[in-house]
């Protein structure tokens, strides 16, 4: 136990309690590094930067957007793979494939294919006639184009959950329904679906949490741009605080960011429990 | 009803169509990978030999620098090193909570439980910035020990919550069969129990170093030349006006091996450990 949560103590508790008194800090860098007290003016001035609001609204079109699709993709795939059929496991195997890829590495592969000239979409767009499209270079297109890159990423996780989730349903209770006469949406509509429901909202849970703390990829993709259309929380933070050195308004926006998923998460927890959808530990 | 002929087509269209996808992005990083700057520059070329000639070039350019060298060392050092200390405290937090039971006041081991995986769910953003300053104290910056340290906090929340479901898992009658055969704690803790968690050791080892080879914020905030890891490296290197795709590809495709070729070693070792603890 000791070592565990000395380590936690240390490397994240700390920092945690850290971040909050830096929010109320003023912090130069100049002439060795200072931090003095200062007040609410980081938490004043974050309330009115638009540039904050901004990332809150990009990243709450990113996980919504980016989660709903990964789940129907995931359900459906997980769904083909469910029938015995010849290349089963090597569909599998090759589905999940992307998860292990390095995030970075994801967001210069996409970089790569999404260029407007020598990318391989555009390429293809032209080949059947289609005009092209400067796919991160349109600030109102370029979000959805980071998030196809994240679907693209972790739709096999989902795919991955609800296939152990489909395992789990015993054969018997689809072998009754298909005597009683039930057709195959009937079956996925009243018996597949509704057992697969605790498994789903885990998995959805879990990747909302991993989706909101997004910005390796779009380091690489947009790096924010154009302008900062696509820019999230944790980018902002790490701009300001880390890359323009202004730690203090870097650890306000981060703090910031972190209470409002704080409340966003209670919030559907609530909501999940109010509903009676718990069992979620065991799913 | 549809007739199964037309549903198995179906069926197959779709996936043979999204494995087109998935495969697509890797296939395109490999072959970038053996072109040249012309290839590159040239317009869009799929394939080998009859669209461009390929080339071993930007491998040798790769591999003659010392910047990638050191970053790949670096990875694999920071990985493997933090992720044999998140097993090693977490193995020993989730022995603890599996088999004792704790009170700090209210607060019980499942309470413990749900604050340890609590710390993972937090952005890294969060403790970012403030564990820059406190590396900055210790004149930690750039260092893989500073690395290694933030890693083991990033990764022991995942490494406790696995192991404690696979200490769940082996039956408590063993080690008490033990105890009456006279076995001391010690005794029981590496004759029996380890023996059996061993695949869950593995597999959460492995996870843990993928955690920790991935992992870029972190990195790309404490890091930037002596401890760079590959990620923060290919950052750095895009970055740079006119990037040179055939290099960085070469050095994503070393990035992205590594993790590949664990995770499906794991996976397997993951459903044996589940599939014979269950029996």
């Amino acid at each position: 136990m000791a070592p565990a949560v000395i380590v936690l103590l240390i490397f994240t508790v700390f920092p945690f309690l850290f971040t909050i008194f830096l929010s109320f800090s003023n912090v130069s860098l100049v002439g060795g590094l200072s931090i003095n007290f200062e007040g609410i003016q980081n938490w004043v001035r974050l309330l009115h930067d638009g540039r904050f609001w901004n990332s809150i609204s990009n990243i709450a079109l990113f996980v919504s957007l980016g989660v709903v699709l990964e789940y129907i993709l995931g359900l459906s795939l997980a769904m083909l793979l469910r029938q015995k059929i010849p290349g089963r496991e090597f569909f599998r195997i090759l589905f999940l494939m992307p998860i292990s890829i390095t995030p970075l590495a994801v967001g210069y592969m996409f970089r790569m294919l999404y260029h407007p000239s020598r990318g391989v979409f555009n390429n293809i767009l032209s080949s059947i006639g289609l005009p092209t499209i400067n796919f991160l270079g349109d600030p109102d297109l370029a979000m959805f184009f980071v998030i196809a890159t994240d679907v693209w990423h972790w739709t096999p996780l989902i795919f991955l959950l609800l296939t152990a989730g489909l395992q789990g349903i015993p054969e018997s209770y689809l072998e009754a329904a298909q005597i009683d006469g039930a057709n195959s949406w009937q079956r996925f509509r009243y018996i597949i679906f509704p057992q697969l429901i605790p498994t789903s909202i885990a998995a959805i849970l879990l990747r909302s949490i991993e989706a909101s703390k997004f910005m390796d990829k779009l380091y690489i993709l947009t790096g924010g741009g154009p302008g900062i259309s696509t820019e999230t929380p944790t980018l902002f933070a790490y701009l300001s605080g880390l890359n323009n050195f202004d730690l203090a308004y870097g650890a306000t926006i981060a703090m910031a960011f972190f209470v409002l998923v704080l409340v966003f998460f209670i919030l559907t927890f609530l909501v999940i429990t109010w509903f009676g959808l718990t069992k979620l530990g065991r799913a | 009803m549809v007739p199964r002929k037309v549903r198995l087509t179906l069926t197959y269209i779709i996936l043979i169509f999204w494995s087109f996808m998935v495969l697509l992005p890797i296939y395109w990083l490999f072959t970038t990978s053996f072109k040249t700057r012309g290839a590159v520059i040239g317009g869009t070329k799929y394939l080998p030999w009859a669209q461009f000639k390929p080339t071993i070039q930007p491998w040798i350019n790769i591999i003659e620098e010392e910047t990638l060298v050191l970053s790949l060392t670096n990875t694999a050092v920071i990985a493997s090193i933090s992720a044999f200390l998140a097993l090693l405290f977490g193995t020993m937090a989730a022995y603890g909570l599996s088999r004792y039971k704790f009170h700090f006041g209210f607060f019980q081991n499942r309470d413990i439980m749900i604050w340890i995986i609590s710390q993972r769910m937090m952005p890294p953003i969060v403790t970012a910035i403030a564990l820059f300053i406190m590396l900055k104290w210790f004149n930690l910056l750039d260092t893989r020990i500073g690395l290694i340290m933030v890693y083991v906090a990033f990764n022991l929340p995942i490494a406790v919550w696995l192991m404690e479901n696979f200490f769940s898992q082996i039956p408590e009658t063993l080690e008490e069969a033990a105890r009456i055969d006279g076995a001391s704690r010690l005794q029981i803790f590496g004759r029996i129990v380890l023996p059996l968690a061993m695949p869950g050791l593995v597999a959460t080892f492995f996870l843990c170093f993928v955690f920790g080879w991935n992992q870029f914020l972190f990195a790309l905030t404490l890091t930037w030349r002596n401890a760079r890891t590959l990620p923060v490296l290919i950052a750095a290197q895009h970055a740079q006006a006119g990037p040179q795709w055939w290099r960085i590809s070469a050095m994503t495709v070393v990035t992205i091996v590594p993790p590949i070729i664990i995770s499906t070693y794991v996976r397997e070792h993951l459903v044996k450990g589940v599939v014979t603890t269950n029996k």
